[in-house]
């Protein structure tokens, strides 16, 4: 079996044989082992070997892009033709582009799999959990290893290799009592080495102990404009959904961002600085190039307080004029503040810690409503009981500008660095 | 179509487990056209094989890459070897599963695949119709998305069987300027089981569906906050079809069952109104083929209907082979993988509230100060029951008559709470099968359900 390097180069010098202007190929090998529990329980050892090519043929300014998972001459050939073909039944436009700055770069992350102790700390995770939490039912846990090598070579020169192994953790689980159970909580990391117990990852022991207080819940009374604090965990899904909003590919290419004249001015509180840092110390496995060939860098997308850049492709930076993202991973995070999260709740007079939101995906105009999940009530300063049948309401960029505080804690998963987040405004409404 | 490489190697399953071996190629095609421009254009093509093994109460299962006598071998002595492993660290010392009935099932339909021009050129006239007819709107997105799904799958018992189960989508996204400047959206689906060119023959087909959309679109841009509160409402058929998927669908699979979900403690006890039946076919569903239907599964089990809720009494969960060993039912075909590198989970196939006796207009009627909700962009749901639906679409229901349309709302509820109050329940069925249910793995499902007159909690503002 040919080695990604070998295989990124071989495609891309059949792409360019084809007739390419422009052409890139990217391969990978990889190898996951995996261990599942299902209802507390071991249940599954997972092996998968895997591998895959993807290719881009771009000709007289037309794109066409093929992936496969078969390294076969005869399979790269027909893909190849498939992806000639495909990019000749589309119509020109010039957006469409490579990155262009010659490169030849090689990257190393993380250690070999330690299969016995991967087990050893699954095991001392469940039983754990079965001692110290024992109102939780694990749903599913899934804790794996990756092993990946991958390649990528486009026609100006550029060419990368890289060699990522890592382990995950994924904990989906419930508290039960007698027939009563809470709602779903979820919590997962990334990471690099098994030294530490996955009880003390960030974010479980209080994924843990809040899901055996959210058993008894009541909806919050009435309807109200109150103050939400997002925790680090939801944050992540409230940024996802800024994101695709105001910053991504799709709205400002349609025009319909609320933000899409907004670069360079300010569009939340001059606390807020997030940016997508794949090289941040704390990020496991974090993007070293992009999809399009270039050299993976960090970036602001909003700094304190000001629209820095927004999270384009290049085609959509062609076509728009604005520069393309830096990297196209979302490696959020967010500069936390110089307040703990205790004294952050100690000033809210009436609202809700919110663990997870189940809603509609927000509109056009940023407007959203959905139920507050793993969500407890605040009064007068206090985390009292938790909720349910509780929906919040807003607006995601308003929400930006009617910060009350982000927390000096912040939560490291692998994947982003984020604190808790207090909003002003947020329509509360219970039964 | 997939060769048989798998069937041959049923002399090498270890004796006293259960062996399921598995080929797989999927592929999907994707064209997006936003404003006209071709930004998506993209072909994959997935294989491998996989085996899994289940000894003493415990999976191994293990993938390759490649469709190859090699390969075959590969993960059958992978999937075993990880069997044994988990066995000897944490074996539950449990016996074989009990046999099932075997037989042998032919494929019988097509793969997806026509070539990409096929759909660009498609698109470009639906775009073209949109952008000439409606010049005023802030965008439009037509996207074509399909998927084939091939499996030949050889079990220790149970069907041999090679299933084959294309699917075909085009998706209209408009957005235009609401009265108060903020853009509104709203998106249409095309489109169901079978290859694109059978589902896709004119696009002129469409264009009365697609009038319709801009005209819901505008009455849209005009459009007010829905007053927050629990409401009298009705819900339209691809809402009682997400109702029936995400808010006791869920709850009612075994695995979700067995983790604690509220459906743990109810079986045989009244979980809704009297008028309120569910059931997810497997393949065929009120005299015609379902959506998605699913004949086999994969573990071999001949798919049936799994009945889940009758004349409001919870009757079934949805189980797998080795769930329904624990909970002492009988497999109906709901274990399913997605790729030829995941498991078989405990998958819905058509999950479908039964139709009533009432007419939509009727209902409508009957209703003084209430809303009808016709469309939902997404929709989540717990193990408690508690769900949400994201709302697109929907009107005022003024002394029986539609009123204003709504600005995007959210419903919630409780489902075991809100189908007690369901008192009417339409006589047809909307189905919808374009989406993926998301659980490990995602996959293709179909869910469907009559208007049902209820009160449901909706957000406002």
């Amino acid at each position: 079996m040919r080695n990604p390097k070998d295989l990124a180069k071989l495609a891309l010098r059949m792409l360019m044989e084809a007739g390419a202007d422009e052409a890139s190929a990217a391969a990978t090998r990889s190898e996951l082992n995996e261990f599942n529990a299902d209802a507390g329980e071991f249940s599954l050892m997972r092996t998968t070997f895997d591998k895959s090519v993807s290719l881009v043929f771009i000709k007289d300014h037309k794109r066409g892009a093929v992936s496969l998972n078969d390294n076969s001459p005869e399979a790269l050939k027909a893909a190849v033709e498939e992806c000639v073909t495909s990019a000749q039944s589309g119509e020109p436009d010039e957006a469409w582009g490579l990155a262009d700055v010659p490169q030849d770069k090689v990257f190393e992350s993380g250690a070999e799999m330690n299969v016995d102790k991967l087990f050893s700390r699954t095991d001392e995770l469940i039983r754990t959990i079965g001692k110290e939490y024992p109102k939780i039912m694990i749903d599913q846990l899934i804790v794996s290893h990756v092993h990946v090598k991958s390649a990528y070579a486009n026609s100006h020169q550029v060419n990368y290799e890289g060699e990522d192994s890592f382990y995950g953790v994924s904990l989906a689980c419930l508290a039960r009592e007698g027939e009563k159970s809470s709602s779903f909580s979820g919590v997962g990391s990334m990471l690099y080495s098994l030294d530490r117990p996955f009880i003390e990852l960030d974010g479980i022991r209080i994924t843990l102990s809040d899901a055996q207080k959210q058993i008894d819940t009541m909806p919050a009374d009435g309807k109200y404009e109150g103050t939400v604090v997002f925790t680090p965990g939801c944050l992540q899904e409230v940024l996802g959904a800024l994101a695709g909003n105001y910053v991504g590919n799709s709205v400002i290419l349609e025009g319909t961002s609320q933000w899409l004249n907004k670069l360079g001015q300010h569009v939340a509180d001059a606390r807020i600085t997030l940016s997508s840092q794949p090289h941040h110390p704390d990020m496991v496995a974090g993007q070293r190039y992009t999809g399009e060939g270039f050299l993976a860098e960090d970036y602001d997308i909003i700094k304190d307080g000001v629209l820095e850049n927004f999270m384009l492709s290049l085609y959509v930076a062609n076509k728009t004029g604005h520069r393309h993202a830096p990297n196209d991973s979302f490696a959020a995070v967010m500069k936390n503040g110089d307040t703990p999260i205790t004294d952050i709740i100690k000033s809210i007079d009436k609202g809700l810690l919110v663990g997870r939101f189940s809603g509609g995906a927000p509109g056009a105009n940023g407007e959203f409503s959905g139920v507050a999940k793993n969500a407890f009530l605040i009064k007068n300063g206090q985390v009292t009981h938790a909720v349910s049948e509780t929906m919040i309401s807003g607006n995601l960029a308003g929400m930006l500008n009617n910060v009350r505080g982000i927390s000096s804690e912040v939560f490291k998963d692998g994947g982003s660095v984020l604190p808790y987040l207090a909003v002003d405004g947020i329509t509360i409404s219970g039964k | 179509m997939l060769k048989d490489i798998v069937s041959t190697h049923k002399s090498a399953f270890a004796p006293g487990a259960s062996t399921e071996l598995r080929a797989q190629r999927n592929l999907v095609r994707r064209v997006v056209m936003q404003n006209g421009n071709l930004v998506g254009n993209a072909r994959s093509d997935t294989k491998g094989v996989s085996a899994r093994v289940y000894k003493n109460g415990l999976y191994g299962f293990a993938s390759a890459a490649e469709l190859s006598e090699a390969a075959v071998k590969k993960a059958l002595e992978k999937a075993t070897y990880n069997a044994a492993f988990l066995d000897s660290h944490a074996g539950r010392g449990k016996g074989a599963l009990p046999f099932i009935q075997s037989g042998v099932r032919p494929a019988d339909e097509d793969m997806n695949d026509v070539p990409q021009k096929t759909y660009i050129d498609f698109l470009r006239a639906v775009d073209n119709y949109i952008q000439k007819k409606y010049p005023k709107l802030l965008s439009r997105s037509v996207v074509s998305a399909c998927d084939s799904m091939e499996k030949l799958i050889c079990t220790s018992d149970g069907y041999a069987s090679h299933i084959i189960a294309p699917r075909g989508y085009v998706y209209t996204m408009l957005t235009a300027e609401g009265k108060d400047k903020a853009p509104v959206e709203l998106y249409e689906v095309f489109g169901g089981r079978g290859t694109f060119d059978r589902s896709f023959s004119k696009p002129e087909l469409l264009f009365d569906t697609i009038d319709r959309l801009h005209e819901r679109l505008m009455h849209k841009a005009e459009g007010v906050h829905a007053e927050a509160g629990n409401k009298l409402c009705i819900l339209g058929g691809i809402l009682s079809g997400m109702l029936a998927h995400e808010a006791v669908g869920h709850t009612v699979e075994a695995d979700l069952v067995l983790a604690g979900s509220v459906a743990q403690h109810l079986l045989n006890k009244p979980v809704a109104s009297p008028l309120v039946s569910m059931v997810d076919f497997a393949h065929t569903a009120l005299g015609e083929t379902a959506p998605l239907p699913v004949y086999v599964d994969d573990e071999g089990v001949a798919a049936e209907d799994a009945l889940l809720i009758q004349e409001g009494i919870l009757r079934g969960y949805m189980v797998n082979r080795e769930m329904g060993e624990r909970l002492k039912m009988a497999p109906q075909g709901n274990a399913r993988a997605y790729m030829f590198s995941d498991e078989p989970l405990i998958r819905m196939r058509n999950t479908t509230v039964m139709p009533g006796t009432s007419t939509l207009d009727d209902m409508i009627s009957s209703v003084d100060d209430g809303y009808y909700l016709l469309n939902s962009g997404n929709g989540q749901a717990d193990a408690t029951g508690e769900f949400m639906f994201g709302i697109t679409m929907g009107y005022e229901i003024k002394n029986g008559k539609l009123g204003r349309a709504l600005k995007d709302t959210t419903v919630s509820g409780v489902a075991f709470d809100m189908l007690k109050t369901v008192d009417m329940v339409g006589d047809t069925v909307t189905w919808s099968s374009s989406g993926y249910c998301g659980k490990k793995q995602r996959m293709p499902v179909g869910m469907g359900g009559p208007a049902l007159r209820c009160r449901i909690t909706i957000g406002g503002r």
